[in-house]
């Protein structure tokens, strides 16, 4: 691995200092000259139509500038999924802004514009909307049924999509497995959680041009759909990019509804107008999907997967966004591509229903994958008698086999095995003892959950975007600018590009800075997303900042009188390599490239050199050359109460090939904020709704329960692997999205090794545990 | 949140005045403590038509003092001040009430009031299960004067207290512990800032030979509509030796006095099997401070 | 109907025009423009609107304005003094604590009162000080390594 000066050292992040008195940069900050506030006006029931609105006392209320109704609203079909083309076949595109149809309690029907936010409130209690009821089904199974009430035209049955993918013979292959296991796994619906609420302040001018404020993940992705939506050209729709938002985790990957909103009604009114989704607002608008997997699996006797068949029936909730592409990577990274087998079978469906509508988390399918094989392989390993680190270590894929999902590529980078086997000794896995064999109430189990094969990016994938690009300019102090639109959503994207940059260019991580843009003035970025920014972003940082490299060592060169491959960029100085007294500083080169050509000096105005002048700057915008896999395996050891049901966690070890650890405390940072997600969504989180009227049940943060500083573990320990990925910068791969998808199978097989108790419907509540040892 | 319909914010100076506006505003008016369960009132509906708040934190009802009636502890004493009273801290008679204490998040211990938490007649709050074990009373002030109102008699329903019109909650009075009494209170929540699911106290006096001469189990959260003791429990306790066999019993025993619900937080069935463990393991750590 | 008061903002007295409903953090963000104390979820939930009044850690979203009249009320802004921050606020930066940075400030304000009564928690008191504040990205590990380490610089 080559080494590298700035990469791998913690440096303290660029934004931390503005967070830590006050954060001035969030989205939700923005406040513009003549703003107004919008609020939305929410149908309470979970399937009607809308027979009529009647909004003139509304209107009438002093301080309500203007209401928007279905009726006002572009009739243009979308999916508002922002790292797709709006239009792309594999998606749905089933979404209007507003609709006189309506589809899940809590769906927008109205929108107010006043003065001040109360003003909107009351104005919309002025609203009267006569719906007429239609038939509501909440349960996939049941939406599927023939009779069940028909949500989309054209989703017959109401399945928005159906993949299946199939290699080999998997009927074959079970007549000739040894032994056959069978299991049905349920996930549950689940909220990002995003600390900032969604929010967007869209402004117009007099020639209906657009500027926009937003807490989203995709500063294109945003114009795209809104200059769709409202049918004008992007050329006219300027998406600000915020310095940094308040977390995301794929929640805030689609345009939603207040973005159009705000911007039709700005259109109206000639004045900015804001939009703040409330707590519940959030809760009702992004979801991760519930998904029930029936997996199948045949074993032979020496402990190999020889045919895998599995069924998979995802609850889209009223419209599909994100379910189309979800179920997708649910089946290929959460399902088929887990482990190597040549006979494979797997059918996926994205079901609608009555129930709020999904979004993208972090995992975005492979945790509710993961959860299924995951414990199934314990399953399997716990009948016949295997050890369940042995088992995955069989039948892994190893460094140098193709690629699953590429086969045109190899796994140039994977210490799979080695994360196996330096987790499990971490955590002590010899000393593990037989299931439910503690004595005593407190029951101690350890358990582990792997994800073999996920993505750096998403090259490879039909109709998903993958390229970015950047800028990096270098000032006369010394310093680097460098523009993006790679989104901060807190996971430290501002950090590692820039350091990356500073990698390059030889500067100190500090002395590169991470600087204003928007969608007119820097190249397409993908969203942050799909475990990107690393590989994919920072290739292209890399690439620009090569850029600006070249030319400062040409300046130099000119200055030092040598070749621009001789020199080096070393502590803010250009050095001729192997003679360190010949150099020149970066602020000598750049004050030169930017000074006048001709000089006055005592002997009059002296010419310099023309070809040395202009700013020092480079200019980058590409796909990444490939998708390399990271590889991740959770070890956790628990306890568990066998009166009251209650899990405590107690230790977890976490091992992960990165391909290069840039920043280790920020790598520290996902997988302990990773657990926190990963351990609510398997011990106590839970969307929960009215099974009658569709309504969310938990929209605060006292019924929705997530685990706070007191439930965590007191020790999260992260080991990580550098394989060095030739494609990446500096070698790096990806990390982030893993942390998340591997505590829940982790926690389930350690609470099976603790207890004895099979727990396959998350979450894994106390109860279902008592229900398990038969104590209810 | 706030409640966003507010029309009127009173600060009286005295008792008198609040009766006053209490008459005056009517089912318009609420008193104002601490505010910190306006936002959970308001989310169950139960706000409706109040535009009117009487905040009495000037009425000087922030005092502790102990008396010879027991411990008097004025309405907007807030639960961290309660929490940090030398007698909560060190009495094992007052135990109950200190781990009661123990639970909510520090933004919550200093702005909720014990006068807020027991007026508010919330059976998923965890002070007036404890202080139902210890025999407590509060103190009302109304048109007619002062009044006491023993704790088990204060409840008139789900969210619904037996104070007329226009009274209003002052004190509250714990009796004195007796000596040689040790109180414990445990509380079954899905994270460390939730209502409880089952709530327990157990106040037990215990003599020389280490027999019970008296015992009292309350219980609250989902088990009940408000509160309730557990006749049963405390009837197989008294007179015996408190070995772990007949904590065991008295576990068991409660289930019959409750009537768990089921919601989205748990099960009727699950409910009424964590009030036997709660109240077997309220009871054994009543018994360690004793010793 | 609006009520003139007279609110003590980390020092500063301001004089506002203030309705019953008004929160102390609506009156913070939106007439004083003290945005550091922020909204995560308006009901007493997430802590991120977390302020000092008296000294004590109260969510200010549950807070009535017009019952903090002429009480001390202390924001992060009110923190750092003489622009030198507070060793949590140095601590939150060198530890890795801070990564969306929406629930740093109002987890600041519970810890600072921890440490004002406590000069060296231990783990279990520092969890328990910041129970009632929610964080979705870091785990609480770093934050809980941040506050030991400001504890452990005298903060």
């Amino acid at each position: 691995m080559t080494k590298t000066n700035v990469l791998g050292n913690s440096v303290p992040r660029p934004d931390a200092l503005d967070k830590v008195t006050g954060g001035k940069q969030y989205p939700v900050n923005v406040v513009l000259p003549g703003m107004l506030h919008a609020k939305l006006l929410r149908s309470p029931y979970p399937h009607a139509r809308i027979v009529n609105i009647d909004a003139g006392a509304a209107e009438k209320l002093p301080g309500v500038k203007a209401v928007l109704l279905p009726g006002d609203v572009p009739q243009r079909k979308y999916c508002p999924v922002y790292f797709v083309p709006t239009l792309a076949p594999s998606m749905v595109q089933d979404m209007l802004v507003m609709s006189d149809t309506v589809r899940y309690a809590g769906q927008p029907v109205a929108a107010v514009a006043a003065t001040s936010a109360r003003i909107a409130e009351q104005a919309l209690e002025l609203i009267e909307v006569e719906y007429e009821e239609l038939p509501a089904v909440f349960d996939p199974d049941a939406a599927m049924a023939d009779g069940a009430p028909q949500l989309h035209e054209g989703a017959e049955n109401n399945v928005a999509v159906n993949p299946v993918i199939a290699f080999g013979d998997v009927e074959a292959a079970f007549a000739k497995a040894d032994h056959i296991f069978e299991g049905t796994y349920q996930t549950q619906r689940v909220h990002t959680c995003y600390m900032e609420p969604r929010v967007c302040v869209v402004d117009s001018d007099t020639g209906g041009n657009l500027t926009v404020y937003s807490s989203m993940q995709h500063l294109f992705g945003l114009r795209e759909k809104l200059a769709f939506v409202l049918d004008m050209p992007e050329s006219r729709v300027k998406v600000i990019k915020p310095a940094y938002i308040g977390g995301g985790f794929g929640g805030k990957l689609d345009i939603g509804y207040i973005e159009p909103i705000a911007a039709l009604l700005s259109l109206k009114t000639g004045r900015p107008v804001r939009i703040e989704q409330t707590r519940y607002e959030d809760f009702i608008t992004t979801t991760r999907n519930p998904i029930k997997v029936y997996l199948k699996t045949g074993i032979s006797k020496d402990g190999r997967f020889v045919a895998r068949y599995a069924e998979s029936i995802l609850d889209c909730g009223a419209h599909a966004t994100h379910g189309a592409e979800v179920i997708n990577v649910h089946g290929m990274f959460g399902i088929l591509l887990t482990y190597p087998c040549a006979d494979q079978h797997w059918e996926g469906k994205s079901v609608y229903t009555n129930n709020m509508i999904g979004g993208g988390y972090r995992g975005y399918g492979s945790p509710q994958g993961a959860f299924a094989v995951e414990s199934q392989i314990d399953e399997i390993c716990e009948e016949l008698g295997f050890d369940p680190v042995e088992f995955r270590l069989k039948n892994a894929y190893k460094q140098g086999d193709p690629h699953p999902f590429n086969p045109q590529a190899r796994l140039d980078s994977y210490q799979f095995q080695a994360c196996l086997q330096q987790a499990a000794e971490r955590i002590g896995w010899s000393d593990r003892k037989p299931a439910g064999s503690d004595p005593g109430v407190k029951k101690r189990g350890i358990g582990l959950g792997c994800q073999p094969i996920w993505v750096s990016g998403c090259v490879g994938f039909p109709d998903i975007y993958e390229h970015s690009g950047a800028i990096v300019k270098l000032n006369r102090d010394g310093t680097a600018d460098l523009s993006t639109a790679a989104v901060d959503l807190g996971s430290g994207q501002i950090t590692t590009l820039c350091m990356i940059a500073a990698e390059e260019l030889g500067l100190a991580a500090d002395q590169v800075h991470m600087t204003y843009a928007d969608t007119d003035t820097v190249p397409f970025d993908a969203p942050s997303h799909a475990s990107r920014v690393t590989y994919s972003s920072g290739n292209a940082v890399k690439a620009a900042a090569g850029e600006a490299r070249q030319r400062l060592l040409e300046v130099a060169g000119g200055m030092l009188e040598a070749s621009p491959e001789d020199l080096e960029v070393r502590d803010g100085m250009v050095c001729v390599k192997g003679s360190p007294e010949a150099k020149v500083s970066v602020v000598d080169v750049v004050t030169r490239a930017e000074a006048p050509f001709v000089v006055m000096t005592a002997e009059g105005p002296q010419p310099t050199n023309l070809a040395e002048k202009g700013t020092i700057i480079g200019l980058s915008s590409m796909a990444p050359p490939a998708n390399p896999s990271p590889a991740t395996v959770e070890f956790v050891e628990v306890e568990v109460d066998t009166q009251t049901g209650e899990v405590d966690v107690l230790r977890v070890v976490f091992a992960h090939d990165l391909g290069k650890l840039i920043h280790p405390a920020g790598a520290e940072g996902q997988v302990e904020g990773g657990f926190q997600q990963g351990m609510g969504y398997a011990l106590m989180e839970n969307l929960a709704f009215d099974p009658d009227s569709g309504a969310c049940l938990s929209s605060d943060f006292l019924d929705y329960k997530m685990p706070t500083a007191v439930e965590m573990p007191p020790k999260i320990e992260s080991i990580f692997i550098e394989s060095d990925e030739p494609t990446g910068p500096f070698g790096a791969k990806s990390l982030s999205e893993p942390c998340v998808t591997v505590p829940a199978p982790a926690i389930a097989n350690a609470i099976y090794n603790a207890v004895g108790v099979r727990v396959r419907d998350l979450p894994i509540t106390p109860e279902k545990i008592l229900a398990g040892l038969g104590k209810l | 949140m706030t409640l966003t319909t507010l029309e009127n914010y009173f600060l009286p100076g005295s008792g008198t005045e609040v009766v006053e506006l209490l008459r005056e505003h009517g089912e318009s008016a609420m008193i104002l403590a601490g505010g910190s369960f306006v936002h959970g009132l308001a989310a169950r509906d139960l706000l409706a038509g109040i535009d009117v708040f009487i905040d009495i934190q000037n009425l000087g009802l922030a005092d502790i003092v102990a008396g010879p009636d027991g411990l008097q502890i004025g309405a907007m004493v807030r639960l961290a001040d309660l929490a940090s009273a030398p007698d909560v801290q060190s009495d094992p008679g007052l135990g109950a009430v200190k781990d009661a204490l123990h639970y909510p998040p520090v933004q919550i211990m200093n702005a909720a009031t014990v006068g807020g938490n027991i007026a508010a007649v919330c059976p998923y709050f965890d002070l007036p299960t404890a202080c139902l074990a210890l025999g407590g009373k509060v103190t009302a002030q109304g048109s007619a004067g002062s009044r006491d109102i023993d704790l088990e008699d204060f409840s008139a329903g789900l969210f619904e207290s037996t104070l007329g019109k226009d009274e209003f909650l002052t004190g509250l009075v714990l009796p004195q512990p007796a000596p040689g009494s040790a109180g414990a209170f445990i509380k079954l929540e899905s994270n460390a800032n939730d209502l409880a699911i089952v709530n327990v106290a157990a106040q037990i006096g215990v003599d020389r030979q280490g027999v019970c001469h008296f015992a009292r189990v309350a219980l609250g959260g989902g088990v009940n509509e408000t509160p309730l003791r557990s006749a049963a429990a405390e009837k197989l306790l008294e007179g015996r030796k408190l070995t772990g066999e007949i904590l065991k019993e008295a576990g068991q025993a409660v289930q019959a006095d409750i009537s768990p619900m089921a919601d989205h937080r748990a099960s009727a069935e699950y409910r009424s099997a964590m009030a036997g463990v709660l109240t077997e393991r309220a009871l054994q750590r009543a018994v360690d401070r004793l010793n | 109907m609006k009520q003139l008061i007279s609110l003590d903002i980390n020092g500063e007295i301001h004089e506002l025009a203030v309705a019953p409903q008004a929160s102390l953090l609506q009156v913070l963000r939106e007439e004083l423009g003290l945005i550091g104390t922020k909204k995560g979820c308006d009901s007493g939930g997430c802590g991120c609107c977390t302020v000092h009044v008296d000294g004590k850690a109260v969510y200010s979203c549950m807070v009535y304005a017009l019952s903090v009249q002429d009480k001390p009320v202390v924001t992060i802004e009110g923190l750092a003094e003489n622009g030198r921050l507070d060793p949590l606020q140095q601590a939150f930066i060198d530890a890795g604590a801070v990564q969306c940075g929406y629930c740093t400030c109002g987890t600041i304000m519970a810890a600072r009162e921890l440490l004002s009564a406590v000069s060296d928690p231990d783990e279990e008191q520092i969890r328990h000080a910041i129970a009632g504040n929610l964080c979705r990205c870091t785990g609480y590990q770093k934050i809980v390594d941040a506050i030991k380490l400001a504890a452990a610089n005298g903060a």
